[in-house]
């Protein structure tokens, strides 16, 4: 109700309560209003239906995803973000890599990377966790600082 | 696969090793003059292929290995060639690169350098590079790496020569290169420099190798094929693009090769020539009393404008003798006569090897699938298909799949046996199985799809629409939940895109023959088995029992006249020939089916699954399990869609 997010474990239920595990009602513990537990038919729908929600991570100034480069810029890569190993060592056999130099060819349908003359088609997914630092830095809005913390990321 | 262990060590073997789609294949057919398939989409050699060729007055053996990125034994490629040098402790290693793609080709090199083994570095596609106005310093780069660097152009055949010279040049590298920061003469009292470790070390070494060695020029005007193919994966006119590539093939593949070839051939070439021949010299070799049936059979040269229109050019009509015979009644035959009967009937009779199966096979099957080969090979020269992957992307990834499964599904409609082949090219398990089930099931093969094509003259435009359409829903609707059912996750779309190529047309012959030869091997026999057991099924009288027996399914649920289980049962040992009886059905002055029969019969033999190479094929894809499962399920579902279909149908038009 009041958007809380908890466990099922963090309820605030009383002990001794009479309706014992005959209750599917689940207590918020910020707001305490109670409503019907979501019942498991319902929830595999949901999982049926599952969508990933988008990640949303405050940026340093100066640097975005490459998921958000315009067609035709040109970026350095500072990391290649998330934690899937598997295609870390993909794109970086393809020599996209930290300090890799690249141009945004197109968005849409899929994100396409170009790194010195490969061309690359990536999901829009793994685009929008590479971080990136634009090159025309100078035409951009003027940042307040330099980022030097986006390196470490 | 081969071994190698009859080939003594020192004259074994020199091993083309790459990253994939620069041309190792094309090298290899120049070094060997043995012509494997060749593409311009990536991972298109799947195993190891051997040739020997003798070079500076040697025999060796050459081996073309898939191409690989890494060589860290992740991938079966990597493992496949990993296992490939071990066995193999002399081989010499020749690296094929992709001149214009020299940083992803050295990071390849310096995970080679650590086998320590003798090395020719190639830089392929060297005219690319120049055309886009870069080069590559190649002695600096041979000097860096202490290897022989030679720059070839392979589909010209040009730096062969030198590549042969240079084998017998062929060196162990340098380690030195292996050490992280510029390379020392002596090593330093704290010892050896430290070696680079993972894939992040080896980038910034081949960056500094590069910034010594490859210079690249800008070209300020983009050529047509950059621009082409820049237009081919835009989310506008990319799918302009798309639907008139689409629409080009179907008119090559379905209204071309399926209409005017399959005439000419089995028309004019089987129906008015070759089967009276055959009839003949049968009857004159293997005489009973009987007559044969006179018919005039028409045939009309056209060339097909849209599905319902059509350019005449010639006209022919002959008066022939077809198969079927009737004896006087009068007469009674002897049992060598029966006997002589029997073999007749064998070769030329309703069920005959020559009248039936191989009129089949080479009047209806074989124009389609050259036709389809052909135009498939110029497209994967072009180097579309990759930008089809990316305009598809998102549809398969309402499958569970990626980009990637767009050429197994594109050649399925080809011969979905060689596609199931194909699936290999895709990263996990639960990717190459729900595109295998969608080929088996939905994806009809073009065999069958030129009779399919057939079928839907005798339908009106929106029985074809009907069928299209249940076609798509059915493969988004399966694909969607065995995504869904199978453990498992979908790999991420990471595709390089090839540039666009014109294709070279006798790469494009090659590879159309070669595909056409494994084709018309496991083929041809198919059909044969198949008419076989029709013809000893008919003559013990099983048809008609089969025919009783199936009744309730076929004529009940399905609607069909029961003749029509024949269709099913032959429809079990090809797809394609199971829907050519059904055309058998619906041509001819009497149709013994209407409209609505005809759609719910191409439904059914649609979904049915390929033929038995499929089924074989699967099983030793994917073990015995997985292809009973698709038997179990692809099966009972195909009845139930036609006969779903069949009752909806009746419904409407009793409405």
């Amino acid at each position: 109700m009041c958007g809380f997010e908890f466990e099922r474990t963090d309820t605030l239920c009383a002990h001794g309560c009479p309706l014992g595990s005959l209750c599917h009602l689940v207590r918020c513990p910020a707001c305490e209003y109670e409503f019907p537990e979501t019942p498991p038919t319902v929830s595999f729908v949901k999982r049926l239906l599952r969508r990933r929600l988008p990640t949303v991570v405050g940026l340093p100034p100066g640097v975005r995803t490459a998921a958000e480069l315009k067609p035709g810029q040109r970026a350095t890569v500072l990391c290649l973000g998330s934690t899937v190993t598997d295609r870390h060592r993909t794109l970086t056999v393809y020599g996209l890599g930290p300090d890799a130099e690249i141009t945004l060819v197109q968005q849409q349908p899929a994100c396409v990377i170009r790194i010195g003359e490969t061309e690359l088609a990536l999901d829009t997914d793994i685009a929008r966790d590479i971080l990136v630092q634009p090159l025309d830095a100078a035409r951009e809005p003027v940042e307040t600082e330099p980022t030097p913390a986006a390196s470490g990321v | 696969m081969q071994t190698t262990t009859e080939i003594p060590a020192a004259e074994c073997s020199i091993v083309l090793v790459g990253n994939p789609n620069v041309g190792k294949s094309l090298l290899f057919r120049n070094l060997t003059r043995r012509y494997v398939t060749v593409s311009n989409y990536p991972g298109t050699t799947v195993e190891l292929v051997r040739a020997r060729a003798s070079f500076n007055g040697v025999e060796q053996e050459v081996v073309d290995t898939p191409g690989l990125n890494d060589l860290s034994p992740r991938s079966d490629e990597a493992r496949v060639t990993r296992g490939l040098l071990a066995d193999n402790p002399m081989a010499t290693v020749v690296q094929v690169a992709d001149a214009k793609n020299l940083r992803r080709a050295l990071l390849l090199t310096l995970q080679l350098v650590e086998l320590q083994r003798p090395m020719v570095l190639v830089l392929n596609m060297y005219d690319e590079l120049e055309a886009r106005g870069g080069s590559v310093d190649v002695d600096r780069l041979s000097e860096i790496l202490g290897v022989p660097v030679v720059a070839t152009v392979a589909p010209r055949n040009e730096g062969t020569g030198d590549l042969v010279e240079a084998l017998a040049r062929a060196r162990i590298p340098d380690r030195q290169i292996l050490q992280i920061g510029p390379p020392t003469q002596v090593e330093t009292v704290a010892g050896p420099q430290p070696q680079l470790g993972g894939a992040q070390d080896r980038l910034s070494k081949v960056n500094e190798i590069i910034s010594e060695t490859y210079a690249i020029d800008q070209p300020k005007n983009a050529s047509f094929g950059v621009r082409l193919g820049f237009w081919a994966m835009h989310p506008v006119k990319g799918l302009a693009f798309l639907a008139a590539i689409l629409l080009t093939v179907f008119w090559f593949v379905g209204l071309f090769g399926a209409g005017t070839m399959v005439d000419a051939l089995e028309i004019a070439g089987f129906e008015q020539r070759l089967s009276p021949l055959a009839i003949r010299a049968t009857d004159a070799v293997l005489p009973f009393p009987h007559q044969h049936v006179v018919q005039n059979v028409p045939y009309q040269l056209s060339l097909p404008v849209s599905p319902a229109h059509q350019l005449d050019i010639a006209e022919m009509d002959r008066e022939v003798i077809r198969p079927p015979y009737t004896i006087p009644p009068d007469v009674r035959l002897t049992v060598s006569q029966k006997l002589l009967r029997l073999a007749h009937d064998f070769l030329v009779g309703p069920f005959g090897l020559i009248t039936m199966a191989l009129s089949y096979a080479f009047a209806i099957v074989l124009p389609i699938v050259t036709v389809f080969f052909f135009v498939f090979s110029i497209l994967e020269d072009s180097g579309y298909f990759a930008r089809m992957s990316i305009m598809l992307n998102r549809a398969f990834r309402v499958m569970g799949l990626n980009g990637k499964a767009v050429l197994p599904m594109i050649l399925g409609l080809g011969c979905v046996t060689m596609a199931t082949m194909t699936t290999r090219i895709l990263q996990t398990r639960k990717e190459r199985i729900v595109t295998t089930i969608l080929l088996a099931l939905a994806v009809p093969c073009s065999a069958q799809l030129g009779v399919l094509l057939a079928l839907m003259a005798a339908l009106s435009p929106g029985g074809a629409l009907v069928w299209l359409v249940l076609m798509l829903g059915i493969l988004l609707a399966v694909g969607w939940l065995s995504a869904r059912v199978f453990p498992g996750e979908t790999s991420e779309f990471i595709l390089e895109i090839p540039p666009m190529r014109r294709p070279q047309i006798g790469n494009v012959l090659a590879k159309t023959g070669t595909r056409l030869d494994w084709y018309l091997r496991e083929v041809i026999p198919v059909f044969v088995v198949g008419t076989a057991v029709l013809f000893l099924m008919d003559g013990l009288n099983l048809l008609t029992r089969i025919s009783t027996w199936a009744e309730p399914l076929v004529s009940g649920w399905l609607g069909l006249p029961a003749e029509m289980s024949n269709a099913f049962l032959v429809g079990f040992m090809r797809r394609d020939f199971g829907a050519v009886y059904v055309l058998d059905a619906v041509s001819g002055p009497n149709p013994l089916l209407t409209p609505h029969q005809i759609l719910v019969a191409m439904v059914t033999i649609t979904l049915f699954m390929p033929c038995f190479a499929t089924l074989l094929i699967i099983a030793r894809e994917h073990g015995k399990r997985v292809a009973l499962g698709m038997v179990a399920f692809i099966f009972p579902f195909a009845l139930f869609v036609g006969g779903l279909l069949n009752h909806v149908g009746l419904w409407l038009q009793s409405i």
